[in-house]
């Protein structure tokens, strides 16, 4: 039964991938390609749909992961203050008229100032050598607030209309998704979900409980920290690739609980397709429904993705972990 | 007769009760008239387009408010400020005294116009959107501030240059219409749409805007559509000190449009993002574009 479900999923991701690649605001079809149609579909639209089943999957995947350390269903990869972190830094970069690394400079701001913020976060959940989830979850809470607060004033006290709008990709934005930032995403990315992946089995064990995962062999510190370094990872890459989109994060793998059961090995790859299928498709209608004008993609998820939610969630108690 | 008579009679007490009432009329619209129709004098500017405007009016010295945005001309960044333009500050309005609020329906909030009218402050609503309502608007701005002369003035020359350009295009007619993509902000892709400005600006030079059909007006742009309806020239508008800069990405990924590969590329200043005095010199700009 499971691999029947199993296959259906991969087969689910690759037309999910392949309709965002060849449906939108004009249809393309393989074998008719004029000039035209070549230009969008390697130029445009590929790195474009790679962009968001790469990040679809490391939401995925960092909320999977996070609800499970920390312990909280209600735990989102945004909420570790990431997010936040990542536009005060992109923000104070560009008042700061930093221009160093041309137009990948908003990008990699976004990613050191997500890496250190999650550093931040690690560093106050921790206690006695190990990262509490508590504290942890808190820390994220105080310092996501703290971040925001200082992205706002930053923003009330400028009058710098450039700067509002070199910020807008924060909110959610995969339209100049290019092929030159694929390979650092893919590597942060892949490189944090094969962490997560090894270390699926600890997750399972954390989830019952400390005592019971240091009586089963496991080191509860050691394994939060691996854990925690690869949500930091895969949320980091997917911010300096298109922003924030909701959602994904905090429901994909309620979703995918209800499909596959809470065991993480399966859960990990489970939620990685979904949240990397879902964001394809909302990434799909997104360009292509208001034509010629695009809508933010966290929108769609959001739209498609939570009366599903809440359907599966009066079917069966998803929140169970 | 006698009745004819006292019908007389009537008719003349009539008249001097009439003669009474008017002469009171008078007198109090003599009262009145001052107050009322002395020009403000002292005016908080909630828009950057009102404040230009003022400025072009020669009344600078009465304003005594602007916002944060206002930064043309220069002068005006020396006016204390009151706030954002969706923001402004009531107290810091109300601290300034002044007697005359401007307002427009372009960007400040209609409950801001509002409670100030509830505090008894006199506004003036600004309600131009489009190029052809501009010169009737600096009309009736200039009646109110008692500088007709100098706004007929201004409003004479906005038709003047309008009809030159709306004689020269009917001669033109026969010509095929190019199409224009006005870029606000290249990362997003943020363009001009139709309810703008410079939307008016472009087709009334005969032009057409490449986004005309989006409905919100500076909507985030889709890349394949600019790719499947290439435009024949790329405005840039500054956002930016170095809008040639920022563009690099945006006219990289988009070679593939003749516009873009062959350099049909032009970058303008800001004057077309406010409806105001510069609308002129926006217009000119965007004409020598193409020359």
């Amino acid at each position: 039964m499971f691999q029947i479900k199993i296959l259906f999923l991969i087969f689910f991701s690759i037309a999910a991938f392949l309709c965002a690649l060849f449906f939108g605001p004009k249809i393309i079809l393989p074998w008719t390609l004029g000039d035209i149609e070549k230009e969008i579909l390697l130029s445009i639209r590929l790195p474009r749909v790679i962009v968001a089943f790469l990040m679809g999957t490391a939401l995925g995947v960092s909320g999977a992961v996070l609800q499970g350390i920390l312990r909280n269903p209600l735990a989102d990869p945004y909420v570790l203050g990431i997010s936040s972190g990542a536009s005060l830094v992109a923000a104070l970069g560009i008042l700061g008229g930093v221009t160093f690394l041309g137009n990948s400079t908003i990008p990699v701001l976004a990613f050191l100032g997500a890496m250190m913020s999650g550093g931040l976060v690690g560093m106050m959940g921790m206690r006695k050598g190990g990262l509490w989830p508590e504290r942890l979850l808190l820390a994220g809470v105080g310092l996501s607030f703290l971040f925001s607060a200082l992205l706002m004033l930053l923003l009330s006290i400028s009058n710098d209309e450039g700067l509002r709008r070199a910020l807008l990709w924060i909110f959610g934005d995969l339209s100049m998704s290019d092929w030159d930032r694929i390979p650092y995403g893919l590597i942060f990315i892949l490189s944090g979900l094969a962490l997560a992946m090894s270390r699926a089995k600890a997750l399972n064990v954390l989830i019952l409980g400390d005592e019971l995962a240091h009586s089963l062999g496991f080191s509860p510190k050691r394994e939060r920290l691996l854990l925690f370094i690869s949500v930091g990872l895969m949320t980091a890459a997917a911010v300096s690739l298109g922003g924030m989109i909701g959602f994904i994060g905090l429901l994909m793998p309620h979703i995918m609980r209800f499909f596959f059961g809470a065991d993480s090995r399966l859960l990990i790859p489970a939620s990685a397709l979904g949240g990397g299928s879902l964001l394809c498709i909302a990434d799909l209608l997104s360009r292509s429904v208001l034509l010629p004008q695009e809508i933010p993609a966290g929108v769609v998820t959001a739209i498609i993705g939570a009366p599903y939610f809440l359907y599966v969630l009066r079917r069966k108690d998803v929140l169970s972990m | 007769m006698t009745l004819n008579h006292g019908s007389f009679a009537h008719t003349d007490e009539h008249c001097i009760e009439m003669k009474k009432c008017l002469v009171i009329i008078c007198f109090i619209i003599g009262i009145a008239i001052p107050a009322f129709g002395e020009p403000a004098k002292r005016i908080v500017s909630l828009a950057p387009n009102i404040t230009e405007i003022l400025y072009a009016l020669n009344v600078e010295d009465r304003i005594v408010g602007v916002t944060n945005f206002c930064d043309f001309p220069e002068a005006a960044k020396t006016k204390p400020r009151i706030g954002g333009m969706s923001n402004p500050s009531l107290e810091a309005v109300l601290s300034l005294k002044p007697d005359l609020v401007m307002v427009t329906t372009d960007g400040n909030a209609r409950q801001f116009e509002e409670r100030l009218r509830s505090l008894k402050m006199k506004t003036y609503v600004f309600r131009a959107r489009h190029i052809a309502d501009f010169p009737s608007e600096l009309r009736s701005m200039g009646s109110l501030l008692g500088v007709s002369k100098k706004a007929e003035i201004l409003a004479r020359e906005l038709e003047t240059a309008l009809a030159k350009r709306k004689s020269e295009l009917s001669r033109e007619q026969s010509m095929i219409q190019k199409k224009i993509l006005f870029v606000i902000w290249p990362d997003p892709l943020i363009v001009a749409g139709s309810n703008t400005v410079i939307n008016d600006a472009i087709t009334m030079l005969g032009y057409e805007n490449s986004a005309h059909r989006a409905t919100s007006a500076y909507p985030k742009y889709s890349l394949e559509a600019v790719l499947q309806e290439p435009p024949d020239m790329i405005v840039i508008g500054k956002g930016h000190p170095d809008m040639k800069k920022l563009s690099e990405g945006i006219l990289q990924r988009l070679s593939f449009v003749p516009a873009a590969k062959n350099g049909a590329v032009c970058y303008v200043s800001d004057n077309l993002y406010r409806l105001g005095p510069r609308v002129i010199n926006g217009i000119e700009e965007l004409e020598a574009c193409f020359k």
